[in-house]
């Protein structure tokens, strides 16, 4: 999170359109040509006005509905969303599983569906849902995984890495929850993919083991790995991502470094409202929004060093003292809870109504 | 217990970079990824009673018919019938079709897609199993007649075709079937149509001409002819052929096991599910 300093934080950012890309509604437009062994360079994963539809004719429910999204080499995103947001949809399209109803995909500088082969042999992937043969031990199952990468690393440097070292003979069917995900993570990770899109890797996982998981992405982020995760714990995108995007109905929505997520709500200071003699005490407008909350004053203000002083300097020449007072920038979770209520606003009946941009109030 | 393996901390290696990855033949890899999958297929199955019993137990029995036919090629043909519907339904059709709803039902079909596995090398892996459980046992079949005076095949090479045909039929079959398959249970169910279909066409020889007639359209009726005729050099009114002559017999089975196949296949094709269903 340190290197967010250097990223200027005005302005919020949302899908990174490129020039040119506005109102650009399918596929053919984009002039890549792909090489057989893709391009070393470039974004790892770049997805362009996604859709995917499920079923068809009166059944047909669209899951992506236009989504833009790229992803830097050798970074983290973290795909954040409610359920249901099309997290899972859109993974499936990147790992090849499933073909985009349209839009374009690029992985690697390649079609993940035209050319299978070389992605598979560079990419990992994580379920949601682990599938595993419940008859076979945790090392026939990892052995049986290196039987179908293309050079696998040793199973029992993949074992140790997710800490299953101990467990290698146990029957997959005996193993906890937790300890079934980090043997698929294991098998995720054993062809050494340059790009791994893991589907909520920590899901189920302890405190404790979700730590070593984390851990675990540094690692394999600082040796150079791209990581695309969906995930639901907040701080897990806070603590890996560099950059975030969250989803609402098929789309990205908000998307940006933690801080500048953070940075596209106000920041708050409440204190107990003071009472004079005439009631209560009414804060001038300090140019930010105003409210009261029960017995509390909140303020909300884009520039929280200018109010919080302004504010101050009022308390003092008034020789007012604000009881229990409070200042905070807005966090992850109130953004995403903000996406989530004006999803939920926009309703089902009309999901594309969410606005797919910021709205200008707030400056 | 854990925190021993634990640190050292392994740094993991950094990714292989596409340039320095070894390149490989596409077809060394198919091959050596079908073999990992058949190998884990096979330790599954010996790991289940039922798929144990029915892949490498049910499949010997009818070779007491071969056993004690005595010598007599009318009654070890007719036991041949039964040998070979046994060792393709049970160990191929019935094999193939719990193991890939029990694998659909644990999600490892869904898992296994998301790797560098092809969709034919997932099917042969489960298939390859059953395939060789049926060509010893029909080659075990001929080594037990041989001392009671049997012959050896007339035509060799279409007594190996019947065998790989019938199991590559029977298996699209069971992709299909798969396809209406609940669970693994449900299969003792859903697996009748095709047993009862199979076990009819070897009743043809033994019935009456308009009965026969019909029933040698059936894909194991044609599967039958091709045994008598390969191993036997037995037409189909009971006169022998030799070698040159099994061929000829051999057309009309022939193209009704290709008609069912063709049939199965795009069967299977258009049912294929790989996750259960939401
Ligand atoms: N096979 C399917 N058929 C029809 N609709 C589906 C199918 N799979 C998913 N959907 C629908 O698509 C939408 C997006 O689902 P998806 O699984 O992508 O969400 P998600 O963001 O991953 O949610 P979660 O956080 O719960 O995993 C949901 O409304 C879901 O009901
Ligand atoms: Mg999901």
């Amino acid at each position: 999170m340190t290197d967010v300093m250097e990223t200027s934080c005005d302005g919020v950012l949302l899908q990174p359109l490129r020039p040119g890309d506005a109102g650009a509604m399918s596929t053919t437009t984009l002039p890549h040509t792909p090489s057989p062994l893709g391009s070393d360079t470039g974004a790892a994963v770049r997805l362009n006005e996604l859709r995917r539809t499920y079923g068809t004719g009166a059944d047909a429910y669209e899951a992506v509905r236009g989504l833009d999204l790229e992803v830097e080499r050798g970074s983290v995103l973290a795909l954040l969303g409610v359920n249901g947001a099309g997290k899972t949809s859109t993974l499936e399209v990147v790992e090849g599983l499933a073909p985009a109803t349209s839009g374009s995909v690029e992985v690697l500088g390649l079609d993940p569906v035209e050319d299978r082969a070389a992605v598979r042999r560079r990419t990992g992937v994580l379920l949601q849902h682990s599938g595993f043969a419940a008859d076979l031990t945790v090392t026939e199952t990892v052995e049986l995984w290196a039987g179908l990468v293309t050079d696998a690393r040793p199973v029992e440097e993949a074992l140790a890495e997710v800490d299953l070292g101990g467990r290698a003979d146990v029957a997959v069917r005996d193993l906890s929850g937790g300890e079934q995900r980090r043997l698929d993570l294991a098998c995720s990770l054993l062809g050494r993919p340059e790009l791994v899109m893991l589907d909520e890797p920590t899901t189920g996982l302890d405190p404790e083991s979700r730590r070593r998981v984390w851990a675990l992405l540094q690692r394999l982020r600082d040796a150079g790995t791209t990581i695309l995760l969906t995930t639901h714990y907040l701080e897990e995108a806070e603590v890996l991502a560099d950059r975030i995007a969250i989803m609402a109905a098929g789309r990205v929505v908000r998307e940006g470094t933690p801080d500048e997520l953070a940075a596209s709500l106000p920041a708050t200071i409440s204190f107990t409202t003071p009472r004079g003699p005439d009631g209560p005490v009414v804060v001038p407008p300090l140019g930010a929004g105003r409210r009261t909350d029960r017995d509390r004053t909140v303020v909300e203000t884009d520039d929280l060093q200018v109010t919080l002083t302004s504010l101050l300097t009022w308390a003092a020449h008034e020789g007012i003292r604000l009881e229990a007072l409070d200042a905070r920038q807005a966090t992850l979770e109130s953004v995403f809870l903000d996406v989530a209520r004006v999803a939920a606003d926009a309703g089902e009946t009309h999901p594309s109504t969410y606005p797919a941009s910021q709205p200008e109030d707030l400056r | 217990m854990t925190t021993d393996t634990l640190s050292p901390r392994t740094t993991p290696t950094p990714p292989t970079p596409p340039s320095s990855r070894p390149s490989t033949s596409p077809w060394r890899d198919g091959v050596r990824r079908t073999r990992a999958l058949s190998g884990a297929n096979v330790r599954l199955m010996r790991r289940n009673r039922l798929t144990t019993l029915y892949a490498f137990v049910v499949p010997l029995t009818p070779l007491v018919l071969i056993a004690f036919a005595d010598g007599s090629t009318a009654a070890a043909a007719a036991g041949a019938g039964s040998v070979l519907l046994l060792a393709l339904v049970f160990p191929v059709y019935y094999t193939v079709l719990s193991m890939l709803v029990t694998r659909r039902d644990e999600l490892v079909l869904k898992r296994l897609r998301t790797g560098e596995v092809r969709d034919r090398e997932v099917v042969a892996s489960l298939a390859l199993p059953g395939t060789v459980v049926a060509a010893v046992v029909m080659a075990v079949a001929v080594a037990i007649g041989l001392p009671t005076g049997l012959p050896f095949p007339t035509n060799l090479p279409l007594y190996v075709v019947t065998v790989l045909a019938g199991a590559g039929m029977f298996t699209a079959f069971a992709l299909w079937t798969a396809s209406f398959t609940r669970t693994a249970e449900n299969a003792q169910i859903t697996s009748m149509p095709v047993i009862l279909l199979a076990s009819a066409g070897t009743l043809a020889p033994s019935l009456p001409d308009r009965a026969a007639e019909v029933l040698s359209w059936t894909p194991m009726a044609a599967l039958d002819t091709l045994q008598r005729v390969a191993w036997f050099g037995l037409d189909t009114d009971g006169g022998s052929v030799g070698f040159a002559g099994s061929w000829a017999e051999a057309g009309q089975p022939l193209v009704v096991l290709a008609v069912w196949s063709v049939l199965a296949v795009d069967l299977a094709r258009r049912t294929m599910r790989w996750e259960p269903r939401s």
